[in-house]
């Protein structure tokens, strides 16, 4: 019983996980670059989501203008600081996103002070009984959520024209644009859309958790990074696989108290595992490299 | 390479400069206190809430007119709660001129000054660094009470109250919190059963597994501070019995006014123990809590600021009677002098009134002698439907 | 004019000794003659810490061409061994050169063998996963070292391990920086070192040579793990008390910082940088006190993504050759020559 209470709450954060690390793992695929800053979109997004629950008080709302907010971010972020390093060395872009990673965390601090919020309004209270058992509202929204935007993903970049240009992009950015795709527009969409659900997955970290300090999305950031890269970083469907694996792993040492302490090395153990048995993460493809 | 000469040589010019910069600072105008805090990061509210209650401390007493007409000074550095950054800010600070300080913020950060200010003899009383190691030498002395007091009292506290089980939840990374858990332990009766939960800083949010664990017991101690109380009560507030109580140490000061945080929607208990209650409705915590809300709003407001505030006036009122026994402290006393002065008023009966205490004493060990406050913040309510 | 020539060469090479040791004497004579503030004395200690991280990691990074992001966990490693060690000499010999000489050693000793253990399986890897696996390695090392039992290794407070006199520690932080340098340049210069820079260049090509991949990978993830141990154990000395806590992933990010910065492969790039942003760190600490604080990162920051945009941006190429430090000296000198072709900075191999 317990063991199934942890896997269900495993599940539920490992979602988050997932659609944090889908920004990752989007953004890896057709930009080349390990985007440091992805977490702190969450964190602008979850202020985004504070400061329109002052104004307007439908967390609906709040999360829609996140949504905008960090959208536009996230292009901006891309336009300024990204792009004037494109062909650059990977490392530099590197460097500059945890630049932009530190930029956003002290400019929070700055604007918003150092005690964290509680934008308890985003809570939803409540739980599903099954006999015995229970499972949260928020539980289950994570866990729905999580689906429909992995199956709502995984749709556009089969069948939309821009989806197949994205894959076009991640595959050969020089044939791509020799193909006539535009790979700037490309690129700036990805970021777009890995901001977009940075937002969401802020939305649903502070509706299980209000707590909201500048340092929110560093860590998950991290956790999610490490997600891309068990799942297979590029992959869509393994940036899924590894979220959920992760956020299972993370609730079953949390249930086991004398594993409690060390839930992180545990975590982190299991990326190495995988990375042991299977090089390229669970559904990453191996790059064989032509000579 | 020549560039890189002219590199190596402009390195120099300017580390030149910044040394001839740092080197001629010092004037005796006013009595500099100093302290290192987390002003930003994790830790930052902590910090912040020391800075602005030293600072009004300050500005009052200079108000007044000061020690005899000279003015305090309050030198506030960054430490980020990074033991590694304490050499550089104590330097920094000795430069300026400090002949007192307030320590750290923060307990480990704290050990480390404890070791350089014992070097130079330089006097400090922490508001907040509880670490029962910090107090070690002669210089040093706390405004709270020291961690493993702190879990002792409480488990004598459970003890009296009969119960046959209860729960823990703490953060196993933290030199506050796992100290007073493992003095609270080590005073537990063993008849009692615990039921405990833990969490780690990096995963201090979602706390649904830790509710999981906890979700039978009607009495839990919490030895935490309040940001991770006030969640783990916001998400717990359906899933706890209503009937449960939740005891905490003097971390969970500030609880009430925690941003957002709506105390009267958590229907179980809340009570503390501590030396400080921001609820206060007499006497020197409410005119402090009073004070620091119309200048810095209850955004920061915590037992950290309160204390702060006390460690000023300590120092104050120390120096003052020190003056009338007849000794001299003004702007040119060194610190090795004022250390002296001070030491002699604080093991020889020096009393004091303050926001988190009255007839405030100090052991000779640095201990803080006075009386922990029971008190219920809120009773058990009937959840609003 | 074969001796002027000779003489030029042997100063082209041994420039970057010279350079640091003449420092180093100075400040030396400086310090113990009483002339140095403490501020001053702890920053060059954490400058010679930083140089050392600095080029043990270029090594890997600049010249090895993988990355790695765990380098606080080797750091972490050798700073609770050295730490430990020390604590046990301090009794026995007292706090002298030879109980820091013994444990810098054993601290390194300890860190390299965990670069075994962890290069072994993990440098199968590449690139990017590489990157994740050692910043796992980093983050686990510090979880381990904090939860193992409080009389091991101190618990949450940290390990508490003798400082070393402030006015001599920096000096063996720069005898540890010089020979580190010495290893670190002669290996490069060598057979070996062309090796594993063809390994960079192109891997398929080098094993084709005959190259062993593994036995290289691993040799110079082992050197760079040492010296990283090496650092922290000085480290340890320059504190009263280790905390694993210092050792996170954003402390290996600082250090990879410092050699992106300094150029990839250019050990003397990767030292200035080392020294400057430590310089800039401290100097951000210390003037940026009381309500200004929260501008550190901040400024930090800015000056992070100006200067990498400006140094590798490839539309700024123009602007680069026509605005750089050389340009601004020759122009200060009164040389008012336009460069024909400056040369790209940092990117010569030291």
């Amino acid at each position: 019983m317990e063991f199934l209470t942890a896997l269900i709450n495993g599940l539920s954060s490992g979602g988050t996980y997932a659609i944090i690390a889908l920004g990752y793992t989007m953004v890896y695929g057709i930009a080349r670059m390990l985007n440091f800053a992805h977490g702190d979109i969450i964190m602008v997004g979850g202020y985004a989501m504070y400061v329109t629950l002052l104004l307007a008080g439908h967390p609906l709302i709040a999360l829609a203008a996140a949504i905008l907010f960090c959208t536009l971010l996230g292009v901006t972020v891309e336009k300024l600081a990204y792009k004037p390093l494109r062909g650059a060395s990977p490392l530099a872009v590197l460097i500059t996103a945890i630049g932009v990673s530190f930029l956003l965390q002290s400019l929070a601090q700055i604007v918003f002070g150092s005690s964290p919020k509680m934008p308890v309004k985003l809570q939803i209270p409540g739980a599903v009984s099954l006999g015995t058992f229970k499972i949260d509202y928020s539980t289950l929204i994570t866990l729905a959520v999580t689906v429909v935007i992995m199956t709502a993903l995984t749709l556009f970049i089969k069948y939309s024209k821009t989806g197949r240009a994205m894959v076009a992009v991640s595959e050969d950015r020089d044939a791509a644009l020799l193909m006539g795709i535009n790979t700037n527009a490309i690129i700036t969409i990805t970021f777009a859309v890995g901001s977009a659900l940075a937002a969401v997955a802020g939305y649903l970290m502070l509706m299980k958790a209000p707590s909201l300090s500048n340092t929110l999305g560093a860590m998950p950031g991290i956790k999610a990074f490490t997600a891309a890269v068990i799942g297979g970083i590029g992959s869509i469907p393994g940036a899924m696989v590894g979220g959920i694996l992760l956020g299972v792993v993370e609730a079953l040492s949390f249930s086991v108290p004398a594993l409690a302490p060390f839930t992180e090395a545990v975590e982190f153990s299991i990326l190495i595992i995988v990375l042991l048995v299977k090089p390229s993460g669970i559904l990453g493809k191996a790059r064989r490299e032509k000579v | 390479m020549k560039k890189l000469f002219a590199i190596a040589l402009a390195v120099l010019m300017i580390a030149g400069s910044c040394m001839a910069f740092a080197s001629c600072k010092k004037d005796g105008e006013t009595i500099k206190i100093g302290v290192s805090g987390p002003l930003t990061g994790d830790a930052a509210v902590y910090g912040v809430a020391v800075k602005n209650a030293a600072q009004m401390a300050v500005d009052e007493i200079n108000e007044k007119g000061g020690l005899n007409g000279i003015k305090f000074e309050l030198i506030v550095t960054d430490d980020q709660h990074d033991a590694n950054k304490v050499s550089t800010n104590y330097a920094n600070m000795m430069d300026k001129g400090m002949q007192v300080s307030l320590g750290c913020v923060t307990s480990a950060p704290c050990l480390e000054f404890a070791k350089y200010s014992k070097e130079d003899n330089l006097f400090f009383l922490t508001p907040s660094a509880s670490a029962d190691a910090v107090p070690t030498d002669a210089n040093a002395y706390q405004m709270c009470f020291a961690d493993g007091n702190q879990g002792a009292v409480a488990a004598d506290y459970v003890n009296g109250l009969g119960l046959s089980s209860i729960g823990i939840f703490y953060l196993t990374d933290d030199p506050y919190s796992k100290g007073i858990y493992d003095q609270f332990k080590a005073n537990l009766d063993e008849g009692i059963e615990t039921v405990e939960a833990t969490f780690t800083k990096a995963t201090s949010s979602d706390f649904t597994q830790q509710i999981e664990t906890l979700k039978d017991c009607t009495f839990i101690f919490m030895p935490i501070y309040y940001t991770p109380a006030s969640l783990f009560m916001t998400q717990a507030k359906d899933k706890i019995a209503a009937t449960a109580t939740y005891y905490g140490c003097d971390g969970f000061d500030g609880i009430e006014s925690a941003e957002g945080f709506d105390i009267n929607a958590i229907p179980q208990k809340i009570s503390m123990l501590s030396h400080f209650n921001s609820k206060a409705t007499e006497g020197k915590a409410k005119e402090f809590v009073d004070k620091y809300v119309a200048k810095y709003g209850k955004d920061t407001l915590n037992q950290f600021g309160a204390a702060a505030y006390d460690c000023v006036y300590a120092l104050f009122g120390a120096m003052t009677k020190a003056i009338e026994a007849g000794k001299t402290v003004d702007a040119n006393t060194t610190a090795t002098e004022m250390c002296e002065i001070l030491k002699e008023q604080f093991n020889g009966g020096y009393t004091f009134d303050g926001a988190t205490g009255t007839g405030i004493k100090w052991k000779s060990t640095g201990f803080v002698d006075k009386t922990a406050i029971a008190y219920e913040i809120k009773p058990n309510t009937t959840p609003a439907a | 004019m074969m001796n002027m020539q000779k003489a030029r060469s042997f100063v082209k090479t041994y420039l970057n000794y010279l350079v640091i040791g003449a420092l180093l004497l100075v400040f030396a004579l400086l310090s113990l003659t009483g002339n140095m503030s403490s501020g001053n004395l702890y920053l060059l200690e954490k400058i010679a810490i930083a140089i050392v991280l600095a080029i043990s990691l270029s090594m890997v990074v600049g010249f090895l061409g993988e990355l790695s992001l765990g380098h606080a966990g080797f750091m972490c490693v050798g700073a609770y061994v050295g730490g430990k060690i020390s604590v046990l000499l301090v009794e026995a010999l007292g706090n002298g050169i030879l109980a820091v000489a013994l444990s810098l050693l054993v601290g390194g000793i300890a860190a390299a063998l965990f670069g075994v253990i962890i290069g072994l399986p993990a440098l199968r890897l590449r690139g990017d996963y590489l990157a994740i696996v050692t910043l796992a390695f980093g983050e686990i090392v510090r979880t381990l070292v904090m939860n193992l039992p409080e009389t091991l290794f101190g618990g949450t407070l940290g390990l508490e391990s003798p400082r070393y006199d402030k006015k001599h520690l920096f000096i063996v932080g720069f005898v540890c920086v010089l020979l580190c340098l010495a290893v670190i340049q002669n290996l490069i210069k060598s057979k070996h070192g062309r090796a594993i820079k063809s390994i960079r260049d192109n891997e398929i090509a080098a094993r084709t040579m005959g190259i062993d991949i593994t036995r290289y990978k691993l040799f110079v993830f082992t050197v760079s793990s040492f010296f990283a141990g090496v650092a922290g154990v000085l480290y340890s000395y320059s504190n009263y008390r280790i905390q694993s806590a210092n050792f996170d992933y954003n402390y290996s990010i600082e250090i990879l910082v410092m050699v992106v910065l300094g150029g990839m492969g250019s050990i003397n790039g990767s030292m200035v940088a080392a020294a400057l942003i430590t310089f800039l760190n401290v100097k951000l600490q210390t003037l940026l006190t009381g309500d200004l604080a929260v501008l550190q990162n901040l400024l930090y920051a800015a000056i992070l993504i100006v200067i990498v945009i400006y140094k590798n941006a490839p539309g700024l190429k123009g602007f680069r050759e026509r605005y750089n430090l050389k340009t601004l000296i020759q122009r200060l000198s009164g040389k008012k020559q336009l460069p024909e072709a400056a040369e790209e900075s940092g990117k010569e191999d030291a």
